[in-house]
């Protein structure tokens, strides 16, 4: 409806309330009648406050001013100017309705002022949400693809000078790092199967069982001396869920069991459930998490600044990037210690 | 094998084409490149290739026409390549006619296996001779065809007639990825629901009844989002 059309609507069903109300009242207590100007006031005032501009207000006051004079003072049904005050009333009520105006529209444009602030806020906060994400990427990326470049580019020149175990040492080199670029790949990929503005993702009914045994066995295509004991409830869970989403999740959670925890030990990955919720679990047996690091693990920055963080590489993105998905799907990640090494565990609702 | 099996190679990508061209010809095999959808229909219908990898994103032409233009007129196996957050693209190329498709990036021991189990397949579907499938070996387990007999380590297992149907149609296919939808319509018919929640809760049960482990499988595996996969028949 465009603007006009509502002020008109407005005004005009405002003041058809206020007349019905007056002739009530002057019906049931015609002795008070200085009630009948408020019930105008008050008229006047919600029709400023619930239409745009000036001119709605305007007329409806100098309607009321008539209807008051015509319809509720003696004589009654006749327009009679030379009433004494009358200047006063119709004064009275233009300044009701200019100064109602004039505040409303205060009122209004500060409101949208606040309004265009948060959003400027919200975007420089997303500006710099977006700014921290693709620096921390840039820097996980650069690590990989220096190696890459360096050790292609000794590979290409000495080519001739190299001894045969020194040139496969090389290349075992650059598959590494390329195969870590492409997991890296893959996690911001799988950022953008999660939509924009809603935060949300497609899901459909999977079976549970599926989803960790396609996990497994892309990681040892990935990592074929990974050594992971594998076990789900007898029970069959079909659970709403993006499966390639929740893959990726298990994938990193294993990937960085076998990677970070220094140790040989197999891991545990197995699955569980109560009336709600299904967690998965993978557990390894290694050294640990620092506490310091536990508590904003899933942050993503918590590493940007350490020095170490060439050498842990891109561990943060990869968490950040589980808990970007758990959340799409209403679930939650944890970490923790247990006595013999660390273990990563998320939750997703069983019911939509 | 004195005839070197032709493959014809669709992509645009030239790193991704030499790594694969390299690849094919140490495994000698003879190999036709193409660098987009026009040339490759050409090549496909003049060269006669025993095989053909497309990559699905070509710059002239969508993929799934491609797969469509080339059965129209002939049965050779196609093997696409594709991205891994794909599902939806991989099925359509699936249902299109494709017969198998390979995630972009691929090791070439996965690529040489896709490649042999197509070339097999259409060696059993096509022209050459070939001795019936009546049996299915893989690792313990073993599918008498003619005995409707399954048994793992020796044992006899049992399966419902469903069950049994599932199996035997992935067996049959072994190697090749098989779609929800391809599994459906064989066992329950054209007319039955597409929802897959009945093939799961199947699948969940064949897999107790002969897997060690229903959560790391040994014989069928699951392909997110796309279907299942028999592993390949060593009988063969």
């Amino acid at each position: 409806m465009s603007t006009a059309m509502k002020n008109c609507v407005v005004t005009l069903s405002g003041l058809i309330v206020a007349t019905l109300f007056a002739f009530l009242f002057s019906h049931y207590v015609p002795e008070n009648s200085g009630n009948i100007s408020l019930i105008y006031i008050l008229a006047l005032i919600t029709i400023v406050r619930f239409t745009d501009g000036y001119l709605p207000g305007l007329i409806s006051s100098v309607v009321a001013v008539i209807c008051v004079n015509f319809l509720f003072t003696y004589p009654y049904y006749e327009l009679n100017f030379t009433l004494s005050g009358y200047p006063i009333t119709f004064l009275e009520m233009l300044g009701v309705t200019l100064l109602t105006s004039t505040m409303t529209a205060n009122i209004k444009e500060q409101a949208h002022m606040i309004a265009e602030k948060d959003k400027l806020l919200s975007e420089t906060e997303k500006e710099k949400m977006r700014a921290n994400l693709l620096r921390a990427v840039s820097h996980d990326l650069r690590t990989p693809l220096t190696g890459i470049i360096g050790a292609s580019s000794s590979y290409l020149e000495n080519k001739d000078l190299l001894p045969e175990e020194e040139k496969v040492a090389i290349l075992t080199h650059i598959h590494e790092d390329a195969n870590w670029l492409l997991n890296m790949v893959e996690n911001l990929l799988a950022v953008t199967r999660i939509h924009d503005r809603s935060s949300t993702v497609k899901k459909t009914d999977e079976s549970v069982e599926e989803i960790v045994s396609a996990a497994i066995m892309r990681l040892k295509k990935r990592i074929p001396e990974a050594s992971v004991n594998v076990s789900v409830p007898d029970e069959l869970l079909i659970i709403p869920m993006d499966a390639i989403l929740i893959e990726q999740v298990l994938i990193n959670l294993l990937e960085n069991a076998i990677i970070h925890s220094q140790s040989q030990d197999p891991i545990l990955c197995y699955v569980d459930t109560d009336d709600a919720n299904v967690a998965f679990h993978v557990k390894d047996y290694g050294i640990g998490i620092d506490p310091e690091r536990l508590k904003n693990i899933f942050d993503g920055n918590s590493y940007i600044g350490n020095k170490e963080s060439d050498s842990n590489k891109g561990m943060g993105i990869g968490l950040s990037i589980c808990k970007t998905i758990l959340t799409a799907h209403g679930g939650t990640i944890s970490a923790r210690n247990h006595p013999l090494g660390a273990e990563f565990y998320f939750t997703l609702p069983k019911h939509p | 094998m004195n005839l070197k099996h032709e493959v014809l190679l669709i992509e645009d990508e030239r790193n991704i084409c030499n790594f694969i061209m390299t690849t094919l010809r140490t495994q000698d095999y003879k190999v036709n490149f193409a660098g987009n959808a026009r040339n490759g229909l050409s090549l496909a219908a003049s060269a006669c290739p025993d095989l053909i990898l497309l990559d699905l994103g070509l710059p002239d032409m969508d993929g799934l026409e491609v797969i469509r233009n080339i059965r129209e007129w002939s049965n050779v196996p196609i093997i696409v390549i594709s991205a891994r957050t794909q599902e939806q693209e991989k099925v359509e190329a699936l249902d299109a006619g494709a017969d198998d498709y390979i995630t972009k990036p691929f090791g070439t021991s996965e690529l040489m296996a896709r490649i042999r189990t197509a070339l097999r397949r259409s060696n059993i579907n096509g022209s050459v001779p070939m001795p019936v499938e009546n049996r299915y070996e893989a690792k313990n387990l073993v599918i008498d065809y003619e005995k409707h007999l399954v048994t793992v380590n020796g044992n006899i297992i049992h399966f419902t007639q469903i069950e049994y149907k599932i199996l035997t149609f992935l067996a049959r296919n072994a190697g090749k990825v098989i779609t929800y939808d391809t599994l459906i319509t064989h066992v329950w018919g054209p007319f039955a629901d597409s929802n897959n929640r009945i093939l799961r809760v199947n699948m969940a049960n064949i897999r107790r009844k002969m897997e060690q482990n229903p959560a790391d499988p040994q014989y069928i595996f699951t392909e997110i989002g796309i279907g299942y996969r028999m592993i390949d028949n060593e009988n063969l």
